[in-house]
């Protein structure tokens, strides 16, 4: 199996350079059906499913590989020579935006820019950083997540991805979005949420865009301005679309400011 | 009135009775309802919901929905739900907490829908939330069910498993039953083999020794020459391998144990003494023997022999039980079983006068369950290979059928303590001791009768005994015997197998021939004996016993001094 079979990979449009897609905490590639299909005459576009999500491979899911998001991050750059990618442009919303950071820093041939949508490189608020959460709030949904609560494990599952239960609800609820195993999302939401990578920002000088959405309770404003004061060729957009999806909630504001840079 | 044509029948102000209606449905419906814009902004919210959550009603339009839930339902609306509605228009059945304005958990099943204008724009989302405050108890109750009979389960497979090993125990235990008896039988099988083949090979070497004899005696009176002294060479040869043969019998016949016991009396005293040595040995370097000699300390009647081999027994088994090493003593003393004391043991033992050799070792000790078992044939604590599971047993029966008793103490840990009770003898060491050496080795003339139905044994036994000048009869069974008595009144010595055919053994004949001839004297003969003459395997008191093979001045002794006595 490729890597590009084990990650579901989908290619479209043409161009000299690739625009790699990673989708962050929550759902899959199909979060960029609304923005993807807007870069195709310009670029080669490169979708694809981290490990544990979508159509991913889950049988490669190593709990201890992605306990970090270095695991992740090894996994693009891995995907991206298989793929021959090379100064290409990388675009990671959420959880992904930093995963591209540690990425473009190992392999720099691989992306000349890098659009952050919605990042974050620590979530827990921490002497002067805002990070959106209180250390309380995060161990409050570990702990609700570890507790097995029927509504996470077993009610929600049906929603997330197919219950095996309840097959038919499962179906018609996910179709073909966000399937996720409720087991892998949990160390997926272990992983993000208690990683600190504002370090790894540290002496990145890509060109990046960093995406900011108004009354995002993910990635707070002050995160963004954080990411974008600690990269020193860095743009920030503050977007007037609401919540952590502007990729769906408002796909053309996002297509507009992405253009503006690439 | 309006222009959209009521219904017939309607009435004037329908128009707002309707709109009250239909307010009355949203407000107070038995689910909460929420407007909200495609961000998620509520605009509009039912009483039913704000009731709930504590709010004054309208309070909660203007805030984001997501900001009703906890923060596990926060964020996974934000990363996954919210994403979905997007994507396919609706979610249903979505379990979450809603937070109520004191801060208490309302668990909810929300359905969200969006509803699109004519150009396919979002215009609102609906959101309806069930109260499933219920729902999620039972599908606590439901979990909690399933985690019991997930762990009666565990439980169960653990007692099976248990069980399994039981049953494993058990097998193993009968299959360790049937390795002892198939042991058992096999020792038996080796014994009954090894008894009867050496028994044969006596009777054989009986005729050979006596053949090569009569060989050399005959030689004696031939003018010597080259010739004779060839034939001398060849038949001493040929005797000193024959001797070899009969020593060779004899262990096999110990080791098939179908020796007579031969009890003498013995001086304990000097038997442990002369032991001592070996017994050191046995117990290495690590165990301090010691014996404890009582003063005056009586004679007992037992095979020494056996005595001996009793004792090592013990010695070996206290050395298994002191694997790191200490003290093993040997004590005797004059001892009196008394009637309450003999009383109180399960088997038949006299009481009066005995001889105590007492064992004791610093060693392991034993349990109870152990101590009941101790004597059993084939109990062994030792590991498959390193004990036969015989040694107690064989000393139990050495002691029983020396009329003794033994007795055995021990403590988990302080050690162990076998007390042997042999029956006193009253009878002087001396008078009996090495009777057949001491005998003169000359002849008579007596009248014998010789009963053996082996041929040639036969044969060989009335030769020497003719040649050393007795009056020789004989019998090939017990019924001729008798009826030779019946014609010859003038029979001395009845010299008899001990085993012999048509249904009458060497000790009916015996007894039949002291009953009609009273003050006959008799010896046996036998190459091993199970039999009659053995009680239990012990030589009845009186009874003279000449072991096969015997040699020509063996036999003149024993008879000579027998027709003395």
């Amino acid at each position: 199996m490729t890597l590009a079979e084990r990650h579901n990979v989908h290619t479209s449009g043409s161009g000299p350079r690739a625009m790699v897609f990673a989708h962050g905490f929550g759902c899959d590639q199909n979060m960029w059906r609304f923005v993807a299909p807007a870069f195709e005459d310009q670029y080669r576009v490169v979708l694809f499913d981290h490990i544990g999500a979508g159509g991913s491979d889950l049988s490669a899911y190593d709990s201890a590989t992605y306990a970090s998001l270095d695991g992740y991050a090894q996994d693009v750059i891995d995907l991206c020579r298989e793929l021959g990618v090379r100064q290409g442009v990388f675009v990671g919303h959420s959880v992904s935006a930093m995963i591209g950071v540690l990425a473009a820093k190992r392999a720099p041939e691989l992306f000349d820019q890098l659009v952050l949508v919605g990042p974050s490189p620590r979530y827990i608020d921490e002497d002067g950083y805002v990070g959106g959460f209180s250390e309380a709030q995060i161990l409050e949904l570990l702990e609700f997540l570890d507790s097995n609560h029927m509504g996470w494990s077993q009610a929600m599952a049906p929603v997330i991805m197919g219950n095996a239960d309840r097959p038919e609800l499962g179906e018609e609820l996910t179709n073909s979005f966000c399937r996720t195993d409720p087991e892998i999302a949990k160390r997926f939401a272990r992983a993000t949420f208690l990683s600190d990578n504002r370090d790894d920002l540290d002496g990145f000088v890509g060109d990046t865009l960093v995406l900011q959405c108004s009354e995002d309770v993910i990635a707070p404003q002050a995160v963004g301005e954080y990411v974008h004061s600690k990269l020193p060729n860095s743009r920030l957009i503050v977007m007037s679309a609401t919540g952590h999806c502007p990729n769906l909630s408002a796909p053309a504001e996002t297509i507009a400011a992405m253009k503006t840079f690439v | 009135m309006s222009d959209r044509g009521d219904p017939p029948g309607a009435l004037p102000g329908d128009e707002n009775s309707e709109i009250e209606d239909l307010t009355d449905l949203f407000e107070n419906a038995p689910c909460g309802y929420l407007s909200a814009t495609p961000d998620g902004r509520i605009t509009r919210a039912n009483r039913t919901l704000s009731g709930w959550l504590g709010y004054p009603h309208g309070e909660l339009v203007g805030r984001r929905f997501p900001d009703l839930l906890n923060i596990a339902g926060k964020i996974y609306y934000e990363t996954h739900f919210a994403p979905l509605l997007r994507m396919q228009g609706f979610f249903n059945e979505v379990a979450l907490d809603l937070l109520g304005k004191g801060g208490q958990a309302h668990p909810v099943l929300v359905n969200a829908v969006e509803r699109r204008d004519a150009e396919g724009a979002v215009r609102f989302t609906r959101i309806t939330l069930f109260n499933a405050a219920d729902r999620r108890r039972y599908e606590r109750d439901l979990l909690d069910a399933r985690r019991a009979a997930e762990q009666a389960t565990a439980d169960l497979h653990a007692l099976n498993q248990t069980l399994e090993s039981r049953v494993a125990e058990g097998v193993a235990e009968r299959l360790r039953l049937e390795e002892s008896l198939r042991q058992a039988q096999k020792m038996e099988a080796v014994g009954q083999l090894t008894g009867g083949v050496a028994h044969d090979f006596n009777n054989l070497l009986t005729v050979i020794l006596g053949g090569l004899e009569m060989v050399g005696r005959q030689l004696e009176n031939l003018p010597r020459g080259p010739a004779t002294e060839r034939i001398q060479r060849a038949a001493s040869m040929a005797a000193h391998g024959a001797e070899r043969a009969a020593t060779l019998t004899a262990r096999l016949l110990a080791f098939a144990r179908r020796q007579p016991l031969d009890p003498k009396p013995v001086e304990p005293n000097r038997l442990v003494t002369g032991l001592a040595d070996l017994l050191q040995r046995t117990l290495g370097e690590t165990i301090a023997l010691e014996t404890v000699s009582g003063a005056g300390l009586w004679r007992t009647m037992v095979d020494p022999g056996e005595l001996e081999n009793a004792l090592v027994n013990l010695a070996v088994n206290a050395r298994d039980a002191m694997p790191s090493g200490g003290r093993l003593t040997i004590e005797t003393s004059n001892a009196y079983l008394d009637e309450d004391y003999v009383a109180d043991i399960p088997e038949p033992v006299p009481p009066g006068q005995y001889v105590l050799i007492a064992v004791t070792d610093t060693g392991t000790g034993m349990d109870k369950q152990t101590l009941e078992r101790v004597f059993e044939p084939f109990f062994t604590t030792k590991e498959v290979g390193k004990g036969t599971g015989l040694g107690l047993s064989q000393v139990y029966g050495f002691v029983r059928q020396s009329g003794g008793h033994i007795r055995i103490y021990s403590e988990l840990g302080q050690g162990t303590t076998i007390k042997i009770y042999l029956p006193r003898s009253l009878i002087g060491a001396a008078a009996v001791a090495d009777l057949r050496k001491e005998a003169p080795a000359h002849g008579g003339s007596e009248t014998i009768l010789v009963v053996e139905d082996h041929e040639d044994l036969r044969n060989y036994s009335t030769g020497v005994l003719r040649e050393l000048g007795y009056d020789v009869l004989e019998a090939a069974n017990g019924h001729s015997a008798l009826e030779m008595l019946q014609t010859h009144n003038d029979v001395d010595l009845l010299f008899t197998d001990v085993v012999l055919p048509e249904g009458m053994d060497g000790r009916r004949l015996s007894d039949e021939a002291t009953r009609r001839r009273p003050g006959i004297k008799v010896l046996f003969t036998t190459g091993y004996t199970r039999n009659a003459i053995v009680h239990n395997g012990r030589l009845d008191a009186g009874v003279q016993l000449i072991t096969k093979p015997f040699s020509f001045a063996e036999l003149a002794a024993k008879v000579r001094a027998i027709l003395d006595t």
